[in-house]
């Protein structure tokens, strides 16, 4: 795939404070589309900001190359990579106003007046702060200084839009806003946009494909539907979402399904097999959200290798969903949220109760995995 | 309730006003007093053995600006000469302590806060030792067989000593010396405020190395900047010291003219109308300044500012 950007083989390590040497990227490689919006998560510390600086041009690598429209771009200092980044601070100058922070890529090219005024005020205009150009910096909220912030970085139509936790600094409804808006304006725009977070939720709503990073190596590239669904790793399904991980045994396979039994001797059947063979360990994935009430009603026989009994330890109501754990001997503590409908009702604590897995549901991640 | 001492606001007001007053009336004292009797005696006539007759005379300033003409009282243009020495003397050492500082500034402000530390200490250090004892080390560095011309001619660079000590060349040595620390303290505040994200910011955005300077660094740190200059060219236009002991018999500043005035020519009123040529200087200078900050605070903060005024 010739992408808009290809990383090949990226390291970099950093001489630790206390000593030692950190291992921020870890021969990463990495292609994103033309119009695509890429992002980059993971905890504190995984890398991903490295990363993006690495593109932008304010970090070297070690080793490995970096290449944007075709064009290796190690050699090129920040100031000529037609890339624009919104930082996490915003970085906005707070000594120009609106429109001259927003100018101010045009301005140092030497773009003639008549042509900036008319960009910078289209610019305005397309993140809603038309007529806002004479403003000083200090005059703004901080949703508004977000969209200074991507005006300005925009305004010279780079090849690709970096963003460095643009959103972390505002309050949790502007957020969502903003989400959105950024959607719009990316498809709007067709730049890639690579966007750098460690906000899971974040990163699923806004993304085309998310890259996972931990330890500064990619753990997992994949669309946000396949990452919380199939994640190919323990790291990537506790990251994502929240998660039942059980370990389990597989005991037969039967074309592409497989039956496991878990430790405490509960089979579960119909799984997808995802490459396993009799025998194989694998961790097997249950999202909270999955589990149901009431499986199989008609035919008691059915419910047979999808059902989990054990005693209800905690239990709580939170508007949509009942959220339940359930203490099963011989497993971890399992939990679940039954969507409150009609036909939902509050489960009390010490009640015995029986969940239901249904066909699909399960995720079976191979090997053994670290214990939980 | 309208007893006013009873309200919190009242009793923070009368306590605020208590403490105000002992610091004001000092100042009204011992620093307007003075100030008041230096521009009276300016209008007054020298005494014949020294002190002042209560007579109003004009010819003290007439002297120094042009008007005076009488067979005792001649206007010499020497006086403005001396002053306009003073002034581009005060500017060539404001001009050369920033030249010298701001690098260093930067410099420092990216070190470990412990070497921090260390080098602002370090760079106050000379207040530790007097003045006097400090100049006279110079005069023992930039003498003939001092310790400069030594090295230079152990290099083998030049064959004879250079004549530095007792010119002009020596006085802005010792002014620069004297004044790096004012200018490199408040310079160094507002460098270390300096927000790097800004500087890369500006690169990212396309801007070069230069472009980056001149568009953010030095407008961000022009506070440090004008601040830094205005503390070194108040003082370093009215020294004398650093001329009468480095610039020797050949160098004289306005400063050291008003201290002949007073101390040996006991010419009371001509000293007084001389220092107040150099107030008027400075005072111009620092409306100057005045004008430049509240013009950048209102840019920064208009709302705000209007919001007070309003109230």
């Amino acid at each position: 795939m010739q992408g808009i950007l290809r990383i090949e083989n990226a390291s970099k390590s950093f001489q630790a404070p206390e000593g030692g040497v950190i291992r921020a990227l870890d021969n990463v490689s990495l292609t994103v589309a033309h119009n695509e919006f890429l992002t980059l998560l993971g905890p504190s510390g995984c890398g991903k900001t490295t990363l993006l600086r690495a593109v932008s041009g304010f970090e070297d690598l070690d080793s490995g190359e970096i290449y944007i429209d075709g064009q290796p771009v190690s050699d090129q200092p920040a100031h000529k990579r037609p890339v624009n980044t919104v930082f996490q601070r915003y970085a906005l100058f707070p000594h120009l106003t609106v429109e001259r922070n927003v100018a101010y890529s045009l301005e140092v090219r030497g773009t003639a007046k008549a042509e900036i005024r008319e960009r910078v005020g289209n610019m305005l205009e397309l993140v809603g702060l038309a007529g806002m150009g004479a403003r000083k910096i200090g005059q703004l909220s901080g949703g508004q200084q977000q969209r200074v912030a991507l005006a300005r970085s925009l305004v010279a139509q780079p090849k690709i839009l970096l963003l460095d936790e643009p959103l972390s600094a505002l309050d949790k409804n502007l957020r969502h806003k903003m989400q959105q808006e950024l959607k719009t304006l990316q498809h709007e725009l067709g730049i890639s946009f690579i966007f750098v977070t460690h906000d899971q939720e974040e990163a699923l709503v806004m993304s085309d494909r998310i890259a996972v990073l931990n330890g500064g190596t990619i753990q997992q590239l994949d669309a946000p539907e396949e990452l919380y669904r199939r994640p190919g790793s323990e790291f990537v399904a506790r990251f994502i979402g929240e998660s039942n991980l059980l370990d389990a045994t597989v005991v037969s396979v039967e074309g592409e399904s497989c039956d496991v039994v878990l430790t405490d001797g509960t089979v579960i059947r119909d799984c997808p097999v995802n490459g396993l063979k009799r025998g194989d360990p694998a961790k097997v994935l249950i999202r909270p959200e999955n589990l149901v009430e009431g499986f199989g009603q008609s035919n008691p026989d059915e419910r047979a290798g999808h059902e989990i009994s054990g005693t209800v330890s905690e239990s709580f109501f939170a508007g949509t969903d009942y959220h339940l754990v359930l203490a099963c001997k011989g497993l971890p503590p399992v939990r679940a949220s039954l969507r409150a409908g009609p036909g939902t009702s509050h489960h009390t604590i010490g009640e015995q109760t029986s969940l239901f897995v249904p066909h699909d549901a399960v995720h079976l991640i191979p090997g053994k995995g670290a214990p939980a | 309730m309208s007893k006013a001492h009873h309200t919190l606001e009242s009793r923070r007001k009368l306590t605020l006003f208590g403490l105000l007053l002992p610091p004001s009336a000092f100042l009204a004292v011992f620093f307007l007093g003075p100030l008041a009797i230096m521009i009276v005696y300016s209008w007054l006539t020298p005494g014949l053995y020294g002190g002042v007759e209560w007579k109003f005379f004009h010819l003290n300033y007439g002297r120094i600006l042009g008007w005076a003409d009488t067979k005792y009282e001649r206007f010499d243009p020497v006086y403005f000469e001396i002053f306009l020495r003073s002034v581009k003397l005060a500017a060539t050492t404001v001009l050369l302590s920033l030249i010298l500082c701001y690098p260093v500034a930067f410099w420092v402000s990216r070190m470990p806060e412990k070497r921090k530390n260390l080098v602002i200490f370090l760079i106050t250090l000379p207040f530790f030792i007097s003045l006097i004892v400090r100049l006279f080390a110079w005069v023992l560095i930039l003498r003939p067989t001092g310790f400069f011309n030594q090295a230079l001619m152990g290099l083998g660079l030049i064959d004879e000593p250079l004549e530095i000590i007792f010119t002009g060349t020596a006085v802005i040595i010792g002014m620069v010396y004297v004044f790096v620390p004012f200018m490199f303290l408040p310079l160094y505040a507002s460098i270390e405020k300096l927000d790097l994200s800004l500087i890369e910011a500006s690169q990212d955005l396309g801007a070069n190395r230069l472009q980056t300077f001149f568009r953010v660094i030095l407008p961000m740190t022009l506070p440090g900047i004008v601040g830094g200059s205005i503390i070194v060219f108040i003082p370093s236009l009215g020294n004398f010291i650093v001329p009468s002991l480095l610039g020797g018999a050949k160098v004289v500043m306005i400063g050291n003219l008003i201290e002949q005035q007073f101390l040996s020519a006991r010419n009371w009123p001509f000293g007084a109308a001389l220092g107040m040529m150099v107030m008027a200087a400075v005072l111009v200078l620092l409306l100057y300044y005045i004008r430049i900050v509240t013009r950048e605070e209102r840019q920064a903060g208009g709302l705000k500012v209007a919001e007070e005024v309003a109230a």
